[in-house]
């Protein structure tokens, strides 16, 4: 017993890793105002939060996945799954660069938002898929939109957390009836008074489908999105609109895959056809928007609607094929390459305190670290599509079979990329009085160094020149106890 | 004991209290609404021999989330008193008809089998299961205003989990958790924005 009761501590450290340094960071930013001058704590709790993020993305790498982070706690089971370690590693390092970044009187709640975000998404893919992974993202985006939106008296912020209240509260309700049509599916196969196999299954995946599609903000669900990257702090933003989608989408692919395989005929209905079809429509909605909006924050909820659109079609790819690796992996690159926009977006903002683009015109010639990571996001935002369509694990063409599709694809793809070239553009262009009056950014200071650093290497990683996405793709684990109708006899 | 005496009154005590929870005035729909949710949760979870964890957990955080969130006076006795008169409520009802039919055809509509596997699930949970969700989803998809927003989201959350445990029984204790957690984040961040949004339109 004395033995049993360090190694079953040091196991729920290791499991639980992401939520103690979120819990860890409510005592240390409370406390933080006691240390140094009161005119220095803001700018104390970010670095706090900075050192937290980062102590935890190496925490998660550390703890991993593997039999000793299994915490079995009475009939709750707690396993990491390797995506949900590699977001918490990945997302921890980014989010601290971001922190870093933005500074700001809010830096230190902002590094919570992110903290919590990030446990959320590691428990949520540590237990089985099921309702409760995916109740505990909804609830969680929801809180955190509220949490990222503080106390402020900004009506545009109180509505756009209004309108992800509203989201979520529709979502769950569809989320409890996909499972209950998912549980009717045994009983169809034997009983023929019920439901055929065939509706229920399709069912399912159009109930799933729709959770997924108002959570990553597809058309026409994508205003959602645009109004909390238009209104909502960059890092809340993000974590709201990029990455609980991006591990949501991983849940749903999983569940999609598992109930595809599970039916020897094809999902019936309209459902795949649909998917592929608001899929294109979704990147090329999100590109040409993008093109056309003039507001930094709307350009990147844009760019997020149109990453959303990939999503999309993974999902409809996973349907027709599912043991397709390729979908699982667009989720991960898809939330760097937002994230890599939202820190120059934080960045720029912090320089010039502008959003609009016409205002920010020359930005480029005064800031040319800032150039450097909008180069890397724009790099990333055209690698990512072109490696998925001729990867051939995400096969788009063959997949869809439809050329109208496959060109529908490629443009929206092509527009989202020169949405992002046209930004870098305005930054060449001549410089607008704001911009010119204010002072000429040091290419060589070590904080521009550390940025332009951090954002190489976060390109690389989303554009698959650092090949570190792959375990993403493992399945998720299933529930060992199915769920079974009360009353049903054996 | 007989389960058409428990279930039937607590199923039209849950559609009724849902019918308020979303067509009265502040402090009868708060009212109505930690009624519902009690309802709801004791037919969900049934409590025959002993009180389940994951109906404490329901219900403790109903009850705290709504006192949380509640705005400040709203528990004054003389003004509960006056608002919660039985002729007081039903006027409510009769201005809202469309709410008022949507629950009676909710109960009606559960009683019929919809080609699934429900026959041998109770009618009286998936009517009031129903009623909740045909009550609850239109204000949560059409209403203006936060907080009746947030009770039509519980409403009709406490409808789904009903006729889902009217085939499948109540939730495990994981999904219970976060269930709850679901209850207190949309009562919590409507207050919250409900707050917010008087404070910077004033």
């Amino acid at each position: 017993m004395i033995e049993v009761q360090p190694l079953q501590t040091l196991t729920a450290i290791r499991a639980l890793s992401p939520l103690l340094f979120a819990l860890l960071s409510l005592i240390v930013l409370a406390r933080s105002d006691r240390f140094g001058n009161r005119s220095d704590a803001h700018a104390r709790d970010g670095n706090a939060a900075v050192l937290l993020l980062s102590a935890s993305s190496v925490a998660a790498l550390l703890a991993g996945s593997g039999y000793a982070s299994t915490l079995n706690v009475g009939l709750i089971t707690v396993d990491p799954s390797e995506p949900g370690r590699l977001l918490v590693t990945l997302g921890g390092a980014v989010f601290a660069l971001i922190v870093a970044a933005g500074q700001g009187r809010r830096a230190g709640a902002m590094g919570q938002v992110a903290l919590f975000g990030l446990a959320i998404i590691d428990l949520a893919l540590a237990i089985p898929i099921g309702l409760a992974p995916i109740v505990i993202l909804l609830v969680g985006s929801a809180s955190l939109s509220a949490l990222a939106a503080g106390n402020r008296e900004d009506a545009q912020r109180a509505r756009a957390v209004f309108r992800d209240l509203r989201t979520v509260g529709v979502l769950l309700t569809v989320i409890v009836v996909a499972e209950l049509l998912r549980s009717a599916i045994p009983l169809s196969a034997t009983d023929p008074s019920y439901a055929t196999t065939s509706s229920l299954t399709a069912g399912v995946a159009l109930t799933l489908s729709l959770v997924l599609l108002g959570m990553i903000g597809a058309f026409p669900f994508h205003h959602r999105l645009v109004r909390i990257f238009e209104s909502l702090p960059i890092v809340g933003s993000l974590m709201v609109g990029v990455w609980i989608p991006a591990a949501l989408s991983l849940i749903i692919f999983n569940e999609l895959s598992l109930l595809s395989s599970s039916v020897s005929e094809p999902i019936g209905g309209a459902v795949v056809a649909a998917l592929f079809i608001t899929g294109t429509v979704t990147l090329l909605f999100g590109g040409v928007s993008a093109l056309l909006h003039d507001d930094v924050g709307e350009v990147l909820g844009f760019l997020a609607v149109g990453n959303a659109g990939w999503l999309t079609l993974g999902a409809a790819a996973i349907i027709v094929h599912p043991s397709a690796v390729g979908p699982l992996l667009v989720a991960l690159p898809g939330a760097l390459v937002i994230s890599l926009f939202g820190l120059w977006r934080i960045s720029i903002r912090r320089h010039y305190e502008l959003t609009s683009l016409q205002e920010l015109s020359g930005w480029a010639r005064r800031t040319r670290a800032l150039g450097v990571v909008l180069i890397c996001a724009a790099v990333s935002q055209t690698a990512v599509p072109v490696r998925e369509f001729f990867s051939g694990g995400f096969d788009i063409a063959g997949q869809s079979g439809g050329l109208l599709i496959t060109f529908g694809a490629l443009l929206g793809a092509g527009t989202l990329a020169a949405a992002a070239i046209r930004l870098l553009l305005v930054g060449l262009a001549q410089e607008s009085q704001d911009v010119h009056r204010t002072r000429k950014g040091k290419v060589l200071s070590p904080a521009a160094i550390w940025l332009m650093a951090g954002a190489i290497l976060i390109s690389g990683a989303a554009a698959g020149l650092i090949n570190i996405e792959a375990a993403a793709s493992g399945l998720l684990r299933t529930d060992p106890v199915e769920s079974a109708p009360q009353n049903s006899t054996p | 004991m007989n389960p058409l005496l428990f279930e039937l009154p607590l199923a039209l005590v849950a559609a009724l209290s849902g019918a308020l929870a979303v067509t009265s005035a502040r402090r009868a729909a708060w009212i109505a609404l930690v009624l519902m949710a009690t309802t709801a949760a004791l037919l969900e979870f049934r409590p025959s021999d002993s009180l389940s964890p994951a109906l404490l957990l329901r219900l403790t955080a109903i009850f705290g989330a709504t006192l949380y969130a509640l705005p400040p006076g709203l528990l004054a006795w003389r003004a509960l008193a006056h608002d919660l008169q039985p002729r007081r409520l039903l006027a409510t009802l009769a201005e809202h008809p469309v709410v008022a039919v949507s629950a009676a055809a909710g109960l009606i509509l559960g009683t019929i089998p919809l080609a699934l596997p429900i026959e041998g699930s109770s009618v009286l949970l998936r009517g009031a299961g129903v009623a909740l969700l045909l009550i609850g989803l239109p204000p949560l998809l059409t209403n203006r205003y936060v907080e009746a927003t947030a009770r039509a989201a519980v409403v009709t959350l406490s409808g789904a989990l009903l006729l889902r445990a009217s085939i499948l029984g109540a939730l495990d204790l994981f999904s219970s958790i976060a269930i709850a957690a679901g209850f207190v984040a949309l009562l919590l961040i409507g207050a919250a924005v409900a707050g917010q949004l008087t404070k910077a339109e004033d």
